[in-house]
């Protein structure tokens, strides 16, 4: 397979802000995304779903771009904007014509400075924000799972283990004043990270990324809060009630080794071979083989968190099945990777399309309209958690090494029940006992 | 741009745009090969990799009288084995080659679709040609793809969104068959294997085929291996078919489906529109976008943004072959389901009353045309661009002239698009939500219907 090379160029502004461009003129387009090392990890106790809630404030106006100016002038630019929360980052970003790079700078440059908003912006965005929760958790089948409902039986620690989206009393608790004492504490240019992707001189914007950012105050960071697990001694597990869908489920959560160690790459690799989609050996044995679940499907997302994390399965079942034989047949997949080495033959095509699907994350990662998201995204998660947006060309080569011997051991060592949790989304009308 | 910046950069107002760029998408090759197979190839060589989309044009429609739901299932279980290769060995090929494999049936069209690493071209493209001849249907794979369709109706009969969009095309397509969007578990219970195949013979032919493919490839090469791999393939066209018209509605009208248990209440409304070939179709475009269609219009900013009720509303024109429909939705908090529906309305009616302003104009053109461009950035852009001109038959410099076409229109254009395409006295309306929380509300609108989930008046 041919290799890809990204150009990428990277610089420092004086007030710590990190600017990264890469430089791709094959559509007269640029994609620009502004971000934070902050996400919902770190919100405050007693602000469950704060940082997510605090990411609509960011549209709802600054100094010079009013309510709805933000995203009028974006849309009127002739392109699309967005924000998204994750565990350790909370990004904004647009996708323009590249006639319309300057403008999204002196956007992104003015809510960075100074985010201007007001009791009823906050009231407004709460109520859009409680609508957000019914849409996609209370009022949909399978709402959250297994998302907000695993990581509060997995982790024991509140930063890993709250309700991200936020409990309603809690986004009702959030004041004016913790919008502003959020914004002051992450929200400083030295914790983030400007993106500039596509038909665009790198030169020139840079001279544009210091015109309009460089002169924004930053201030002290908080020391980096410890959002480490205590050790995990037994299997946990634990039930949700599922209100509308009719088959019953499970999600089964492994913590994952440390970002970047060695095994971190040999577990990765694990989960497509484990996962991986129809080829992969949960789907075959569950789904074709076996036929004990109706569906099944995978995650981990490798480079996006910077802390505690999981590789997930998802197993919807067959009602009359019960949880634990469905258990007993998922432990006899894991058990056979551990027992015996998985072949060349195997590996091979599973870093085949391991690679094919990095190159389709940097071309697309978010549908077809918003070209380079995946690349934009890896370049920030490579420069916020490791210091090295050239990362993107290289990191591949980690998992290119993995053998089959590094694998079988990744799976006795992290596969085990002391390192996993699982959790039941049981239907409010199926009869299970328990 | 290289100056150095020491004087403080005005920072009140926003920086103008720059000079506008022109918009190249990629050169294409358009052919017929001897056997009907229209063959559409576009390069696009930033990333190593190729896609290719093999559609038909037969979908659920077509089979929506007899066996509703039979050219979707005929779809999923067409990759499950071929006369030489079984699933296993498909889904370990499709790895190999760094590939991703989708089959799918709309209303209007079946569709094989592969994407993966460009080196293995070749190989892809006999995987498709070999799934869209020589599926063979083994029963074992049928039984359990029959049984995963099933159960996952069950789960799209407890999604709210589903049930409205079902429950609306009923309304407003009536004796058409656009009206049926999935069959009932009974229905899919008594599919016969051999309808699979009967389906498959009769309409994956390649003279009822369109083969798109877009990558990093060279035009004469791979046009090469499409005509040495699917040249051979000879099958006649199925007989085209005809279909009563949808009714005509008068007046408002209200279907509730009744959702024991919704914290929320999905309201969709629509009505009959046009299809992408109709004169109308730009200023209806740019109608719906200054209504409804993007985040700052104006359905947007009132619900949304000034009163909250809602995460993410929307409006919008779906365009299928034979008819389009204008819909409007949101799910919104129970108690302001009447509320919602008095604003859309009030929205809807001030489009069809008073232009629009210049600023609202100029706005909504720059982000259609600019929005439309960013599709040229990436192979999937391309290709979804590409199968909506060749599939809707709409002529080939649509994509060139496009941007123009959005430039040239006036606000009275889209004054008299909404006169004619907002039908808003007409406006079926569909709330899917616990009745015992909105009927009263409901009531307000017109004559209340209401429904189980599962499609029986209660």
């Amino acid at each position: 397979m041919k290799k890809l090379h990204i150009p990428v160029e990277h610089t420092k502004l004086a007030n710590g802000l990190r600017v990264v461009a890469a430089p791709d003129h094959s559509a007269p387009v640029v994609t620009i995304g502004v971000y934070y090392q902050i996400g919902f990890r770190l919100e405050p106790r007693g602000r469950s779903g704060f940082a997510h809630l605090f990411e609509h404030m960011m549209f709802q106006g600054s100094e010079n771009a009013g309510k709805m100016e933000h995203i009028r002038l974006i849309n009127a630019s002739g392109g699309l904007l967005n924000g998204t929360t994750h565990y350790d980052i909370t990004n904004y970003f647009e996708a323009v014509p590249s006639n319309a790079l300057e403008r999204v700078l002196w956007l992104e440059a003015d809510r960075m400075r100074a985010l201007k908003v007001d009791d009823e912006n906050l009231r407004n965005q709460r109520d859009v924000v409680k609508e957000e929760v019914r849409v996609n958790v209370m009022n949909q089948p399978y709402g959250g799972f297994p998302w907000l409902d695993l990581p509060p039986v997995a982790f024991r620690n509140w930063p890993n283990a709250h309700n991200f989206y936020g409990d309603f009393q809690d986004l009702d608790a959030a004041t004016l004043a913790d919008v502003k004492d959020f914004f002051r504490t992450y929200y400083s240019p030295n914790n983030a990270v400007l993106l500039m992707l596509g038909d665009l001189d790198p030169a020139e914007a840079f001279a544009l990324a210091k015109k309009y950012f460089e002169d924004i105050p930053s201030h002290a960071l908080p020391p980096a809060a410890d959002v480490s697990e205590p050790p995990q001694t037994e299997e946990r597990r634990g039930e949700v009630e599922e209100k509308f869908g009719t088959l019953p489920a499970l999600a089964i959560g492994y913590t994952v080794p440390p970002r970047s160690s060695k095994d971190w790459y040999a577990m990765t690799i694990l989960d497509r071979v484990l996962h991986g989609g129809r080829a992969g050996r949960i789907y075959r044995e569950l789904v074709f083989e076996k036929q004990i679940a109706i569906e099944t499907d995978g995650s981990l997302d490798v480079f996006d968190a910077n802390g505690p994390t999981q590789m997930v399965t998802r197993i919807f079942y067959r009602p009359e099945l019960s949880s634990d034989a469905t258990v007993a047949a998922y432990d006899a997949v894991i058990r056979e990777v551990q027992e015996k080495e998985i072949s060349e033959d195997e590996l091979a095509p599973v870093k085949v399309k391991f690679r094919a699907d990095y190159y389709s994350m940097l071309e697309g990662g978010m549908g077809s309209y918003m070209p380079r998201f995946g690349l934009m995204h890896y370049l920030a998660c490579f420069t916020l958690f490791d210091g090295d947006p050239d990362r993107v060309n290289t990191v591949l080569d980690g998992f290119m090494a993995v053998t089959p011997a590094e694998v079988q051991a990744a799976a006795k060592k992290y596969l085990v029940p002391t390192n996993r949790a699982v959790l039941a989304r049981v239907p409010a009308n199926h009869g299970e006992s328990r | 741009m290289t100056s150095t910046t020491i004087t403080t950069p005005d920072r009140s107002s926003p920086p103008a745009l720059g000079p506008e760029r022109p918009v190249a998408w990629p050169k294409r090759t358009v052919l017929t090969l001897a056997n009907g197979l229209q063959v559409v190839l576009a390069e696009a060589r930033t990333f190593p990799k190729i896609s290719a989309q093999l559609f038909f044009r037969s979908g659920n429609a077509s089979v929506a009288y007899r066996s509703p739901g039979l050219a979707e299932l005929t779809a999923t279980v067409a990759r499950t084995g071929t006369t030489t290769r079984p699933l296993r060995r498909i889904e370990e090929d499709l790895r190999r080659m760094g590939a991703d494999l989708a089959a799918s049936a709309g209303a209007d069209t079946s569709a094989i679709g592969i994407s993966g690493v460009a080196d293995f071209s070749e190989g892809l493209l006999e995987m498709l040609a070999d799934l869209a001849r020589n599926a063979s249907f083994p029963d074992e794979e049928f039984e359990r793809e029959r049984r995963q369709r099933m159960e996952g109706l069950k789960i799209q009969r407890t999604t709210p969104d589903f049930l409205a969009t079902e429950r609306l095309r009923r309304i407003l397509f009536g004796e058409h068959p656009y009206a049926i969007v999935a069959p009932q578990e009974a229905q899919v219970a008594a599919f016969r294997r051999e309808q699979l195949e009967e389906f498959y013979h009769q309409n994956f032919s390649p003279a009822n085929a369109l083969l798109i493919l877009v990558g990093d490839f060279s035009a004469a090469a791979i046009l090469d291996q499409v005509e040495k791999i699917f040249g051979a393939w000879k099958a006649p066209a199925p007989a085209p078919q005809k279909w009563p018209e949808p009714p005509r509605q008068s007046g408002r009208q209200v279907h509730l489906v009744h959702l024991p248990g919704s914290v929320q209440t999905q309201v969709l409304i629509g009505n009959l529109a046009i299809t992408r070939r109709d004169p109308d179709w730009f200023r209806l475009v740019l109608a719906n976008s200054i209504y409804g269609g993007a985040f700052h219009s104006r359905l947007v900013m009132n619900i949304r943004e000034q009163k909250g009720y809602t995460y993410s509303p929307r409006s919008g024109i779906s365009a299928l072959r034979e008819y389009g429909y204008f819909t409007v939705h949101a799910a919104v908090r129970n108690e302001v389901t009447a509320a919602t529906l008095t604003e859309m309305f009030y929205e809807m009616d001030r489009m069809r009353s008073l232009p629009v302003t210049e600023q609202e104009l100029e706005s909504a053109r720059s982000y259609l045309t600019g929005v439309f461009s960013l599709g040229v950035a990436t192979q999937d852009g391309v290709l979804s661009q590409l199968s909506t001109v060749f599939l809707d038959r709409l002529p080939e410099d649509y994509l060139e002239t496009y941007r123009a076409r959005i430039k040239a229109l006036t606000a009275d254009d889209i004054l008299a698009a909404a006169r004619r395409h907002f039908d808003s006295a007409n406006e079926q309306i569909v709330l899917v939500g616990d009745r015992a929380q909105i009927a009263d509300q409901a009531a307000l609108f017109g004559p209340v219907t209401e429904y189980d989930p599962q499609g029986n008046r209660v």
